[in-house]
């Protein structure tokens, strides 16, 4: 007999938003790190040349 | 009669000056003996007898395709990974023509160029692969449109991105050939061709990725996905901004006397702002994957064994590692770790493609696919052709930034 299993959605939704959320902020983690200076003391240095 | 008249010169003078013009500069140039052209032209000759028996006896005379595996290495890497790593010409032209960011002008040609050669010659490889390679124009000419297969959007979107790939480069043509009134024309065709260029790209990479959502029970569900067509259209952003920075060092260190001083010092931000760009996305992929995964409350238990592993080393070794190599990278400013970063990520690329197309496919078969040493030669001839036709380009006209 032919027969349909569905997704329990709400069985997984728990770590769906865990992972979500891991998501967003990881990303703006990387933005953040990804539009950083590089080394502290490079940024330093350029900082106080200028 | 008008001074101004007299003074243009008629078509048929433009045309004989144009053609004397093409025949000198078809005259070879530079040394013969260098060590890429002792490789690659007996590999192209030896490509050529290859097709000759290939077009001559059939598909089965040089290539170990059969019905089980109708789709070989010419349609995995050539048609499918070369359309995924030829992603950064629409990625840079949306970015400088569309979003005005001029830091990376100096690269649109290039990159056009590169894009454009790509399509012409990986998806040109496609007439390789066809038992009756003059059926492809059906889907174009509408001898048999075939409008409810994926194939019917592939077909026409090549067609049409291949064209306005090269409306985008023809200035830089009709420069080289001092079409002045022609150059401005073309000029402003670019913003147009630009945006649909864009449009159609989106499609058809993640098209090729909806091919084989058809193929549920061959593929491995590791790799088989509903998301497969947002998986490709992803991947192929990172993949075209890695093979970016891959040719480009190649091109700095080869035609680094074509290449202007200013041009030459600005490579370095450019590669780096490349390297932010594909950092962000593979991270994007990364989690489409981890959700991907999730979604499916049974999948990640198939996440064991060889085919596990093997999974694992794609996601994580060629998507993770050089993800976060790009991003200490730009932070750090290590140029050595970009360049390594973008390898590993072409690498990934092609081992997705792979995956996806030969490696997972029929994955359960005792008789496997494995190609053969004709299909392999042939596949290097068709790479080789084109970086012929690439270097024939680039040492006459104007693609890299004289500044």
């Amino acid at each position: 007999m032919e027969y349909y299993s569905y997704v329990n959605i709400f069985e997984q939704k728990g770590v769906a938003y865990i992972l979500l959320l891991s998501f967003l902020v990881l990303a703006v983690l990387l933005i953040r790190y990804l539009s950083g200076s590089g080394d502290k003391k490079t940024a330093r240095k350029e900082g106080a040349d200028s | 009669m008008s001074n101004a008249a007299v003074n243009s010169p008629s078509l048929g003078s433009e045309l004989a000056r144009f053609l004397k013009f093409l025949l000198q500069e078809l005259k070879p140039r530079g040394k013969w003996l260098t060590p890429f052209n002792i490789i690659s032209i007996p590999t192209i000759l030896l490509g050529l007898v290859i097709l000759y028996f290939r077009f001559t006896q059939g598909l089965g005379a040089v290539t170990n395709l059969s019905q089980q595996f109708p789709w070989g290495f010419w349609i995995g890497f050539d048609v499918i990974t070369g359309v995924a790593l030829a992603g950064g010409a629409y990625v840079i032209c949306f970015v400088v023509v569309v979003m005005r960011i001029e830091k990376y002008h100096s690269i649109l040609r290039v990159t056009v160029l590169n894009g454009f050669l790509a399509y012409l010659f990986y998806s040109g490889a496609l007439l390789l692969d066809l038992g009756r390679p003059w059926h492809i124009a059906n889907p174009i000419i509408g001898n048999s449109f075939g409008y409810n297969s994926v194939m019917f959007l592939v077909a026409w979107h090549f067609f049409v991105y291949t064209f306005a790939l090269f409306l985008e480069f023809s200035p830089a043509i009709a420069e080289w050939a001092h079409f002045d009134k022609l150059r401005k024309i073309l000029s402003k065709l670019t913003l147009a061709t630009v945006i649909l260029g864009f449009t159609i790209s989106m499609l058809h990479q993640s098209g090729l990725g909806a091919l084989f959502l058809m193929a549920k029970p061959k593929l491995h569900p590791l790799w088989y996905s509903e998301y497969l067509p947002l998986l490709f259209f992803t991947s192929s952003i990172y993949a075209g901004l890695s093979m970016i920075i891959f040719e480009g060092t190649i091109s700095h260190h080869v035609f680094k006397d074509l290449i202007g001083e200013k041009t030459h010092h600005a490579h370095d931000q450019i590669v780096l702002g490349l390297a932010k760009g594909a950092a962000v996305t593979m991270f994007v992929y990364y989690f489409f994957q981890a959700f991907i995964l999730l979604h499916d409350g049974e999948r990640w238990k198939l996440v064991t064994g060889f085919w596990g592993f093997w999974f694992l080393l794609e996601i994580i070794g060629f998507v993770l590692v050089p993800c976060f190599m790009f991003a200490y990278g730009v932070r750090h400013k290590r140029l050595g770790v970009v360049k390594v970063a973008a390898i590993v990520t072409v690498l990934g690329v092609i081992l997705n493609r792979l995956n996806v197309t030969l490696i997972a496919f029929n994955w359960y078969a005792v008789d496997r696919y494995y190609p053969s040493w004709q299909e392999i030669v042939v596949t290097l001839m068709v790479v080789f052709i084109e970086v012929w036709v690439f270097r024939w380009f680039v040492t006459r006209m104007p693609v890299f930034s004289r500044k």
